[in-house]
């Protein structure tokens, strides 16, 4: 079983290197990190402040790209283009393959977030800063928030159309960065039902501002290391959660 | 005939193209203000702003401070009150908007310390009292930031005539990490000149406390003295008021004042010299000058403050 894992994890990466997509979003991230020198030097001091934003949120928001366009395809493209069929007609169940389509993705995004960052280093040298450790904190943050993304996309994949997935997952993009807001919406709200609503919501979707260390990366601010270790856990834990829904999803879906 | 009529052609495009621009021209002197136009700066509320940065709103932060640099760059500054409201007030939205977003942004309250307040050609210091209120949320954000509170001091003590208020925000900006010295003793003298001795002289003693090297402990240590000046010249002035008060007639000297009971003892003056009360009412030490914060009356800068 692992092994197989292993096996499909792995085509999936030699798959996904080939992909013209993941190229370009890759050139676009590193093109807004290393444009970020010069935008810098319209402000007035703190020109790392201003790289460490623009650096950190390119990485965020390309890295959830490729999570959520490349993620549907790993499963809802396969099954359109048909050749899962080729796959699941050898010894491989569901499951597997689900877990090794995700942890192949996974592998890519965090290559994908150790080149951003150590490009996001590179700059902020040039510039004669260092990469802070709240910056590191907030790049491995960024990391598991893309695993989350990664699991959204394959959830969703596991029983929509890709281009329905794909809004689906960028919605939960947005949402999750909301929460709060909605929360606060509910708490104002007189309406007992809003209340309990808002509050429900809360409480089930992932709560992505957990993840999200980047102004205090920025304004160079130190963050307890308790907080980074629970917020990764709460996230990886909520990734697993997703995946394993997944799986049970796809394993019941008459794929005709 | 077949050449006035090859001309024809041309001329009557020509006549339409001047009547088509005679006519934009006309319409565009009547034309309404379009809705979009009348947006604020920046467009949407603050209240919208946060939430639908989608967790960016840091980002979204430097862009508003680099737009109120590139306003600032583009403002006159030597102008009247009433020509440069415009700027003013997109300046201030921004940097309010800026430090809203992301209240951890310590460029952005410095730059609104030296940015803002603006001296106006008719007398007036602009935008004095938003920068206060910014530098107040500042110091509180950032309690690690020494030039925020010393900038909030400035403002209060020059433009405000806010003493004791400044002498805080010194007192608070002295005691962080790479603060000059001078600032500890900037903010005894500003809680002095507001007349709060108690609160001047537990500073100082800390500081002195505190103090590693010989030359500081020494500084914290004349100032100690300076303080205690100050408490007795108080206390001479005030029973010096009583008397004339009571007898219609201001106290020849000192000893006048111990005579008629108005004054206890003859304070003591720990740097050596003596207490001196001069005909308008008002005692000075022959040994040093008095903690004054000088400038004139009220706003320090002799500006109003808006």
């Amino acid at each position: 079983m692992l092994s197989t894992v292993a096996v499909l994890a792995w085509n999936t990466v030699r798959e996904l290197v080939r992909s013209k997509l993941l190229y370009n979003l890759f050139l676009f991230a590193a093109l807004l990190i290393a444009s970020s020198m010069f935008v810098a030097q319209l402000t007035i001091g703190q020109w790392d402040r201003i790289i460490l934003d623009q650096g950190l949120a390119a990485i965020e928001v390309v890295g959830a790209l490729v999570a959520v366009l490349i993620g549907v395809n790993l499963i809802a493209g396969e099954i359109e283009r048909k050749t899962i069929f080729s796959t699941l007609a050898k010894p491989v169940s569901r499951g597997a393959f689900v877990a090794g389509r995700y942890l192949g993705l996974l592998a890519v995004l965090a290559v994908n977030v150790a080149v951003m960052l150590a490009l996001l280093a590179v700059v902020l040298h040039l510039a004669g800063y260092g990469l802070s450790r709240t910056a590191l904190e907030a790049g491995l943050l960024i990391g598991v928030e893309l695993a989350l993304m990664a699991s959204v996309a394959t959830l969703f994949s596991s029983f929509s159309t890709p281009i329905l997935a794909a809004g689906f997952s960028i919605a939960f993009f947005l949402i999750g960065h909301l929460l709060g807001d909605l929360r606060a919406f509910g708490d104002r709200s007189k309406s007992g039902l809003a209340r309990s609503l808002t509050n429900f919501f809360y409480r089930l979707l992932p709560d992505l501002e957990l993840l999200n260390l980047k102004s205090l990366a920025a304004s160079q601010l130190p963050v307890d290391p308790r907080f980074v270790l629970r917020s990764a856990a709460y996230g990886l834990a909520y990734a697993a959660v997703l995946l394993v829904l997944a799986t049970l999803i796809f394993r019941r879906r008459d794929l005709k | 005939m077949a050449r006035s009529r090859s001309l024809l052609t041309p001329a009557l495009l020509l006549g339409l193209a001047a009547a088509i621009a005679a006519l934009r021209l006309s319409a565009v002197a009547v034309q309404p203000l379009r809705p979009e136009l009348q947006l604020d700066i920046p467009a949407f509320p603050i209240e919208v702003a946060k939430p639908f940065s989608f967790g960016l709103s840091s980002l979204v932060s430097d862009l508003t401070f680099l737009e109120a640099i590139q306003v600032n760059g583009a403002r006159k500054t030597s102008v009247s009150l009433a020509a440069g409201k415009q700027d003013d007030r997109v300046l201030s939205r921004l940097l309010q908007y800026s430090v809203d977003l992301d209240p951890k942004f310590r460029g952005a309250y410095r730059f609104t310390a030296a940015a803002l307040p603006r001296h106006t050609t008719d007398g007036y210091a602009a935008n004095v009292f938003t920068t206060e209120q910014i530098l107040r949320t500042g110091i509180r954000e950032r309690p690690d930031d020494w030039q925020i509170a010393f900038q909030l001091g400035f403002i209060e003590s020059f433009y405000l005539g806010k003493m004791r208020e400044a002498g805080d925000a010194m007192a608070r900006a002295a005691k962080l990490e790479g603060a000059p010295r001078f600032l500890g003793l900037l903010a005894t003298r500003l809680h002095a000149d507001a007349g709060d001795l108690f609160t001047a002289e537990q500073m100082a003693s800390e500081m002195e406390e505190q103090a590693t090297e010989d030359a500081a402990r020494e500084t914290w240590h004349e100032r100690i003295l300076d303080l205690r000046v100050e408490r007795a010249l108080r206390q001479i002035e005030a029973a010096a008021a009583q008397y004339k008060a009571r007898t219609g007639t201001p106290p020849r000297d000192l000893e006048v004042l111990v005579a008629a009971h108005d004054l206890p003892a003859l304070p003591h003056e720990p740097r050596g010299g003596r207490y001196l009360l001069q005909p308008d009412g008002e005692a000075r030490s022959t040994a040093t000058a008095r903690l004054r914060i000088r400038g004139r009356m009220g706003t320090q800068s002799g500006l109003i403050a808006q």
